[in-house]
């Protein structure tokens, strides 16, 4: 075990394995007393090869191994490459398999945003909006389990279409769901932007102005609560996002209070969302027909995950595995801005910071 | 004094055995309460208990690079100031068993011994978290215990004695300071927090920042007799506080009343807070803290001399 003592700076180590994390990546911060005066990152921790299984695996099994790339993001991982096959094949999808991806993905960005919510109340050490805030999510989670089975990691897609339909009894429970759950997001609202105590750990920390998150090519929330006017539903509609539009939520201010306001005023969008999309369901069958083998030929597909945009490049060479599938997800392009807006900090509002960008290590590392 | 009597007052009642069971239930009641805050279960009666049983069943592992001696000598320091301190207070509702002029004073020193042992044990180490939280411990320690002192020798001057039997009787006559001092008894309580590194000041022991703090490094034996001894400190402090503030412990019932009490507010402002950074819970202290406490004393001093 080696010691970094120079003069009085030392290296914490935060990571692989440390109670910040809940996934595995090796920040090392030199610290002089209490502020962090330099980082560097290594990641890499949970890569499984995903690109590369990718390729021996037929279209089909395919779906299944992106979906598990990361458990929180999984149905904007299996939708993003479904659309890329899809569109590769020149196949039309109904407007009601779009409509119900568009569903489930919502409920994905609500249980995403719910979960964030909680963590990063944890890393602050105020528990006691985790915990609230993690019983409310089981609100969504109780929906997504009655429309797909699974509580995490939903599995509606299939190629062409959906597995999944969305009867009137669902309906139902998610218009009961939403309501509950937009009257407690007003709460949490209202406790970030005003308790005293949380403020403190959040006003004006991790600032990250404009040209900064342009430089540094941050993407979703956290680019957008520094004003980035950046949200692919809106700037390249997909799914049924043409037919149900979402309004952008910015933020100028930039600072961790920024990116906490930014993700729960998106989550009023959600609801209003949903509540428009489960009243005016358009109909269609569910699943249309595929061919095994897929055309030669590449395409790019982009959605908007819960933490920014994913990008699948697939390329096929007209048999019935890919060629090649790339897959950029959000937490590459936001990780660099920890390391750099943790300078000058303390160490205290580190994991702060870390949480702020809503880091998916095993969508970064794949 | 009868030899007997005196080893089994050190050593099962009221010290001892039953001071640290007590310790343990307090501990349980801490976590039920906050539990019941936060709309979840919480641990069930013996758990404290358990884990104590069960680090004291581990292996302690003496970390490479440490002083040996001090390693496994602070633990049980610590925790011997903690029962000492206990010693001169009125715990359990009966008459505290040793009591001298001034034994306020070496009580409140003999309870800072164990965050001292804290902080010294975390410095004994190569572990950076260790030093982190150590540096934090000592910062923290002497940030608010002016002000905690002060605000627990206010009631000193009202009774004029600094021994603490005679404070306790001086507020069992039906003298509830907390309405006459109520500043002093905000920044008591508040003050307890702090000492005992409960949420919103345990910057300390931060768990997401750095692990566990002073005692990252400790498991087994040595980290089940911190634990021991938090839970004394825990019991002794409200013991003084409620014997100084909320009209005495004349009796077993009324202490468990008081301090349960007390322990309830205390829980409620753990809910309610985020964890402060370590300069806040500094900044806090040395401004709010000791002005409230300065002012406390001023209005003692301007209402004794009309």
């Amino acid at each position: 075990m080696t010691t970094n003592t120079t003069s009085e700076r030392f290296t914490v180590p935060i990571g692989p394995q440390h109670p910040a994390l809940k996934e595995p990546g090796a920040f090392r911060f030199n610290v002089d007393g209490e502020i962090v005066t330099s980082a560097t990152v290594r990641l890499g921790y949970a890569h499984r090869g995903i690109e590369k299984l990718a390729e021996n695996q037929n279209w089909v099994q395919n779906i299944y191994l992106f979906e598990r790339t990361c458990g929180i993001c999984s149905h904007t991982h299996a939708t993003t490459y479904c659309l890329g096959v899809e569109k590769l094949a020149g196949v039309e999808v109904s407007p009601r398999v779009s409509a119900i991806r568009t569903l489930v993905a919502e409920l994905e960005r609500i249980h995403s945003h719910l979960l964030w919510l909680g963590v990063s109340a944890h890393e602050a050490g105020f528990d006691t909006l985790f915990m609230f805030g993690w019983r409310d999510r089981e609100t969504v989670m109780d929906l997504l389990e009655m429309i797909s089975g699974n509580r995490v990691n939903y599995s509606v897609n299939i190629l062409g279409g959906v597995k999944v339909d969305v009867t009137p009894e669902i309906v139902e429970q998610i218009l009961a769901g939403v309501d509950l759950l937009e009257e407690r997001t007003k709460h949490y609202l209202d406790v970030v932007s005003t308790d005293a105590g949380f403020l403190q750990r959040t006003r004006g920390v991790g600032v990250m102005t404009r040209e900064q998150a342009e430089a540094l090519g941050a993407v979703g929330p956290t680019a957008r609560a520094s004003g980035v006017a950046r949200d692919l539903r809106v700037d390249a509609p997909y799914l049924s996002y043409s037919d149900f539009p979402v309004q952008m939520i910015l933020d100028d201010r930039g600072d961790l209070e920024a990116r906490f306001v930014v993700r729960l005023r998106e989550l009023f969008e959600s609801y209003r969302l949903l509540r428009e999309l489960v009243t005016h369901m358009p109909e269609g069958e569910l699943a249309t027909r595929m061919p095994r083998r897929i055309k030669a030929g590449e395409t790019v597909s982009r959605l908007e995950a819960p933490r920014g945009d994913v990008f699948y490049f697939i390329q096929s060479n007209g048999s019935d595995k890919p060629a090649r599938v790339h897959v950029r997800t959000p937490t590459v392009c936001n990780m660099t801005s920890v390391v750099k807006l943790a300078l000058g900090h303390q160490l205290a509002d580190v994991p702060l910071i870390l949480a702020g960008i809503d880091p998916c290590f095993s969508c970064n590392d794949r | 004094m009868n030899t007997v009597t005196t080893i089994a007052a050190l050593l099962l009642f009221p010290s001892g055995l039953i001071l640290l069971l007590s310790g343990l239930a307090f501990e349980w009641a801490d976590r039920k309460l906050l539990a019941q805050y936060q709309n979840r279960l919480g641990p069930r009666w013996f758990q404290p208990l358990a884990d104590v049983v069960k680090l004291l069943a581990k292996e302690e592992v003496v970390p490479e690079g440490v002083n040996r001696t001090l390693f496994i000598a602070l633990p049980i320091a610590g925790l011997a100031g903690a029962l000492t301190a206990a010693l001169y207070t009125p715990l359990f509702g009966l008459q505290p068993a040793y009591s001298f002029r001034g034994d306020l004073i070496v009580t409140l020193y003999l309870l800072s011994l164990l965050t001292l042992c804290m902080g010294l044990a975390g410095s004994n180490t190569l572990d950076r978290f260790s030093l982190v939280g150590a540096t934090r411990t000592l910062t923290q320690l002497f940030s608010y215990e002016a002000p905690f002192m002060l605000a627990l020798l206010g009631p000193a001057v009202a009774a004029g004695s600094w021994q603490i039997s005679e404070i306790a009787d001086y507020s069992s006559a039906g003298r509830y300071l907390l309405l006459t001092q109520p500043l002093g008894f905000l920044v008591a309580i508040v003050g307890l927090m702090g000492k005992l590194e409960l949420p919103p000041f345990d910057a300390p022991e931060a768990e997401t920042e750095i692990v566990a703090g002073a005692l990252t490094e400790y498991s087994g034996r040595g980290l089940a007799l911190f634990r021991l001894g938090k839970g004394v400190e825990l019991v002794v402090g409200l013991t003084l506080v409620a014997a100084f503030y909320m009209g005495g412990v004349a009796n077993p019932l009324l202490w468990l009343v008081k301090t349960l009490i007390l322990l309830l507010v205390m829980v409620a402002l753990q809910a309610l807070f985020t964890r402060l950074r370590i300069d806040q819970t500094v900044g806090l202290w040395w401004r709010y803290g000791a002005l409230l406490v300065l002012v406390q004393w001023l209005i003692m001093v301007l209402v004794g001399l009309l």
